[in-house]
């Protein structure tokens, strides 16, 4: 007999919509399981600009998305802030972009509430030396830098410490009916191939660009547009605020800060499968090239890596459109038992990271009614524990760096971290430079289940840096092993997939330093520690 | 944004290789430094746009631009960590003893007023132990004397009549504690038949680079950038005998001004050895020298080292017949300018200090060369050899020669 788990809702999708509305339905009193395939923000909640949008950018065209995307701006900032840097943002005018939209943009602004407010360009450039000196106008916006990793986190540990329980490494293989029902999911472990199930009346289909695959399990026929873009990661981080182009939304024109790095981007190109990750240098250089408009000099500038992640566009008819921008990126919620007859089913897709709260709450609203539980959504209000840790390691002998990281980042582990800290000489070890990583903070941050380097990458930034990784991670593996946190076994696996991982990412902007840099790695890897080609990732 | 947030790039370039790190002299005595890579490159990525992060272990850092020469990719490592002593500086407040050390031209100028008293000063233990007290300059140091007759005082001629010019900038340690070694230069210069201009300068900055004092450096390094270029315009070249100031006119002015003029500037300085080799290799020198019998040790100071000019003092002194001179490859002397002078730090520079009086007394030779100041304040606290600048060998040298060959 396989092992049952028995509860009232199943979320599938561990992004920022599956961990939001997992969020909602624990502190409305619903109990709440949510299955993820591999880890948190595997998909597209990790494969973005992390761009806390102001709506500004959608002014013009989309007003109802330009008026949520504020609204949730200020209650994100209030309820997640350790996720969020409120870094303010400036849209900024260049020579080649149209006069008129200018006009235009101000007044759908002031329409929808954003607040706007011009700044005389000498002041703009000296706020962002790397700003290009010819444009024409500036404003400045309420946008703001959201860490989708933490941000997931996060919520998701406060449905866990609420009573919700979460499967990561688990597929759902199978959604199984009785009648026109819905009445369990099927799951099967990544690493084991070990199946559960869970029985349940009513599931979430929250799995973003493979909606329609969760969907298809369930005999729905449901038609998603993944449309895939394309980031890049500067070496450094080169801007003080978001800064976007202020002109119809069009490609590469926004370059947003990430703690010590700023990601540029990004492209849209439909793609078949939501596995497709590919990278492709032609598009890098357009990109880049287009970026030069707002950062001259962009494209000569070290990059660390490009990835890519597809926005699942809801389309409700057919006809489709290959740049998928005029396709509607407003959340859709489908209730299936109307649309398809179905009970017991409901998918929420579409939206962006920025909205993903009150994407969860019309979900969740929708289920109390099937459910008739008559709470009303507090996401809103109840706040998400910070990150902030100032008050500790004031006695904490570590490099001023290091401290900087943990000031901003320790949040609930705080406390665990400053003990082993102040106790554990062999835990103030720096295991990851770039990013100012002390062994300490890893143990606090590992998550159970198998060792692997990318979930505490996820989690603490570990290989983020420009070595990405080819220092620390053969540091954290050593170092599990020795204290028996991993096998031998589970730590040459775990590398093999890491590096894999990061290689493909660094290929595709391989030259000058990178390239230097990623030879580095790769030799360091080959020749000293017998890695080869067959460390292909087998998750 | 933080009025010390800087423009300097070269760190995108660092790959994390730590060649820095493995030959920083610090980074190889003690654990207590953060190293080149963290505290240059790797902070420098971390406060871009960010908050000013101010590590106290900076004040360990002696730039003597070892890192520099280590780095396969160029990043200007030193002009990174003198930001980062800047901003300790700022954040921290400087020690009153480093303002100090760092006004190596006030305390020169003051010193040499009061020479024979100072002198005796720095020597008695009970004033030196209110140093240690007060000052933080600890009591065993010895400190390089200071010369009433300081050099300022001895030669102030504002313009050559030779073809060949040169305009020398004497440096704060041979105007005020080494008069002798500028004599010698200009003597020097003199049985080359080349006349020597004094330029209106002031100290190079590199001690107040080292003390985190960037704004007073980056002012001096402006006002001598402007007043040598007058010279160098009119067909001048610069040349110096102090191989610390030498490196910061080619290398540091040139990263830390970041203006065509300070980089036109640098491709006029030479150092008094460099100068003498391209005199010789066009042959201009006068090798008229008479015979020295002597075997010595030579000692390379970090910043000459830094300069990448090769070995010129040997070049040179080796054209003096009976000369023998022996390269010692004695690493980083552990002065490093005012580093040593400072109570916390004197443990450690006497610790940086023991491979080179180990090679001392090892060659076991007649006496010491060296051309930096500072290393010789360290070699005359180490080492019971007597130290001597290339400058006052040549001089006797050429002094030697019977007046009729
Ligand atoms: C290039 C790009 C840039 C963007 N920039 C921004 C931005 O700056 N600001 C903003 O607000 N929004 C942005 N967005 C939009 C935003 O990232 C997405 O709207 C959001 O992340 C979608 O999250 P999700 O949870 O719905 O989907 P996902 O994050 O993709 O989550 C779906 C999850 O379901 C899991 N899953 C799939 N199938 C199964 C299965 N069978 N069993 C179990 N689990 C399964 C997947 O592993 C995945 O983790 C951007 C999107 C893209 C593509
Ligand atoms: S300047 Fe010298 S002491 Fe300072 S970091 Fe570089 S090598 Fe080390
Ligand atoms: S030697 Fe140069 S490239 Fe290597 S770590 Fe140091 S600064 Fe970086
Ligand atoms: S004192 Fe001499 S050896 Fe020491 S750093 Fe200065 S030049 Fe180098």
């Amino acid at each position: 007999m396989r092992p049952i788990i028995e509860t009232e809702v199943v979320v599938i999708g561990g992004g920022v919509t599956g961990v939001g509305v997992l969020r909602d339905l624990t502190l409305r009193g619903i109990k709440a399981v949510l299955v993820e395939q591999r880890d948190f923000v595997h998909g597209t909640s990790s494969r973005n600009h992390g761009l806390l949008h102001s709506g500004a950018r959608y002014a013009v065209r989309d007003e109802e998305a330009a008026i949520e995307s504020y609204r949730e701006n200020l209650i994100l900032k209030k309820t997640v802030p350790g996720s969020v840097e409120a870094t303010g943002g400036i849209f900024a005018k260049v020579p080649e972009d149209n006069d008129d939209y200018v006009a235009k943009w101000v007044k759908a602004c002031a329409k929808v509430g954003i607040p706007t407010k011009e700044i005389p360009v000498a002041e703009a450039i000296k706020q962002e030396p790397y700003l290009n000196k010819q444009v024409q106008a500036v404003y400045h916006v309420p946008d703001g830098a959201v860490d989708p990793f933490t941000l997931a986190i996060d919520v998701a540990a406060d449905a866990i410490t609420r009573g919700a329980k979460v499967l990561t490494y688990s597929e759902v293989v199978a959604i199984n009916k009785k009648g026109s029902a819905v009445s369990s999911v099927t799951v099967s472990n990544r690493y084991t191939g070990e199946k559960t199930d869970i029985h349940t009346n009513l599931v979430i289909n929250a799995a973003g660009p493979w909606g329609s695959q969760v969907a298809a399990l369930a005999e729905v026929p449901l038609k998603l547009i993944n449309n895939k873009g394309m980031l890049t990661v500067m070496n450094h981080r080169i801007n003080k605020q978001v800064i976007n182009r202020l002109r119809m939304p069009g490609d590469a024109d926004i370059f947003v800060p990430a703690h010590n790095v700023t990601i540029f981007g990004t492209t849209g190109r439909n793609v078949e499968s939501p596995e497709d990750f590919s990278l492709d240098r032609h598009e890098l250089e357009q990109m880049l090239k287009e970026g030069e408009a707002l950062v001259p000099g962009v494209t000569e500038m070290r990059m660390i890596r490009a990835f890519t992640g597809s926005r699942p566009l809801y389309q409700d008819t057919d006809d489709s459109d290959s740049s998928g921008r005029n396709v509607t990126r407003g959340l859709a919620l489908l209730d299936h038992s109307t649309r398809d007859g179905l009970d017991g089913f409901i998918t929420i897709t579409g939206g962006k990271l920025t909205t993903f709260r009150y994407m969860a709450e019309k979900t969740v609203d929708l289920v109390c009614e099937k459910l008739g539980v008559n709470v009303a959504c507090t996401t809103h209000e109840e706040p998400v524990s910070h990150r902030d840790a100032k008050q500790f390691f004031k006695e904490t002998d570590i490099a001023p760096a290091a401290k900087t990281k943990l000031f901003h980042w320790a949040g609930k582990n705080a406390k665990e971290i400053e003990t082993s800290l102040n106790n554990e000489t062999e835990d103030k070890i720096v295991v990851c430079e770039c990013e100012q990583i002390t062994w300490a903070e890893i143990k606090a941050a590992m998550p159970d289940g198998r060792f692997n380097l990318t979930d505490i990458r996820r989690r603490t930034r570990l290989g983020m840096g420009p070595c990405q990784g080819t220092f620390c991670n053969q540091r954290v593996a050593a170092l599990a092993v020795e204290k028996g946190l991993a096998t031998q076994e589970e730590a040459d696996w775990a590398l093999r997939d890491a590096v894999t991982n990061r290689v493909k990412g660094m290929g595709v902007v391989a030259t000058g330093e990178t390239s230097k840099q990623l030879q580095m790695m790769e030799t360091i890897y080959k020749v000293s520690l017998g890695l080869n080609e067959e460390g292909k990732s087998n998750v | 944004m933080h009025e010390l947030s800087f423009h300097e790039t070269t760190f995108e370039k660092c790959l994390k290789c730590n060649a820095c790190t493995v030959s920083c002299p610090i980074s190889n005595t003690t654990l207590d430094f953060g190293g080149p890579k963290h505290l240059g490159p790797e902070l420098k990525r971390m406060m871009d746009h960010q908050e000013v992060i101010d590590d106290s272990r900076i004040e360990l850092c002696t730039l003597c631009g070892t890192c520099d020469t280590s780095c396969p990719e160029n990043v200007h490592v030193s002009t990174l960590t003198s930001y980062a002593k800047a901003i300790h500086a700022k954040e921290k407040g400087t020690k009153f003893r480093d303002i100090v050390l760092s006004n190596a031209e006030l305390v020169g100028k003051l010193a040499s007023t009061f020479a024979p008293i100072t002198n005796m000063t720095m020597k008695i233990k009970p004033v030196r132990k209110v140093m240690q007290m007060v000052l933080g300059i600890h009591a065993d140091r010895q400190f390089p004397s200071y010369e009433f007759s300081n050099f300022k005082r001895r030669y102030n001629k504002k313009h050559a009549t030779t073809e060949r010019k040169v305009a020398y900038f004497t440096g704060c340690y041979a105007t005020y504690n080494a008069p002798d070694v500028a004599g010698s230069f200009i003597k020097v210069m003199e049985y080359n038949g080349i006349d020597v201009a004094i330029p209106e300068q002031k100290c190079c900055g590199v001690p107040m680079f080292a003390n985190g004092q960037m704004k007073q450096g980056l002012k001096n390094a402006q006002f001598n950038t402007n007043s040598l270029l007058e010279y160098t315009r009119q067909g001048y070249d610069i040349v110096m005998t102090c191989t610390s100031c030498t490196s910061a006119f080619k290398k540091e002015y040139a990263s830390y001004l970041k203006t065509e003029e300070a980089k036109e500037l640098a491709r006029h300085i030479y150092d008094a050895d460099e100068y003498l080799r391209i005199l010789n290799e066009e042959g201009e020198l006068n090798t008229n020298f008479a015979t020295i019998n002597a075997k010595v040790g030579y000692y390379a100071p970090c910043h000459m080292k830094g300069q990448g000019i090769g070995n010129p003092a040997m070049d040179i002194l080796e054209l003096i017949p009976g000369f023998e001179i022996q390269d010692m490859a004695a690493g980083c002397c552990g002065q490093c300018g005012t580093f040593g002078f400072k109570e916390e730090k004197y443990p450690y520079s006497l610790e940086l200090g023991k491979t080179m009086a180990t090679a001392v007394e090892e060659l076991d030779a007649d006496y010491t060369v060296t051309e930096c100041g500072m290393c010789k304040n360290q070699l005359d606290q180490l080492t019971n050899k007597q130290v001597k600048h290339p400058m006052q060998i040549l001089k006797s040298a050429y002094e030697k020669v019977p007046v009729n060959s």
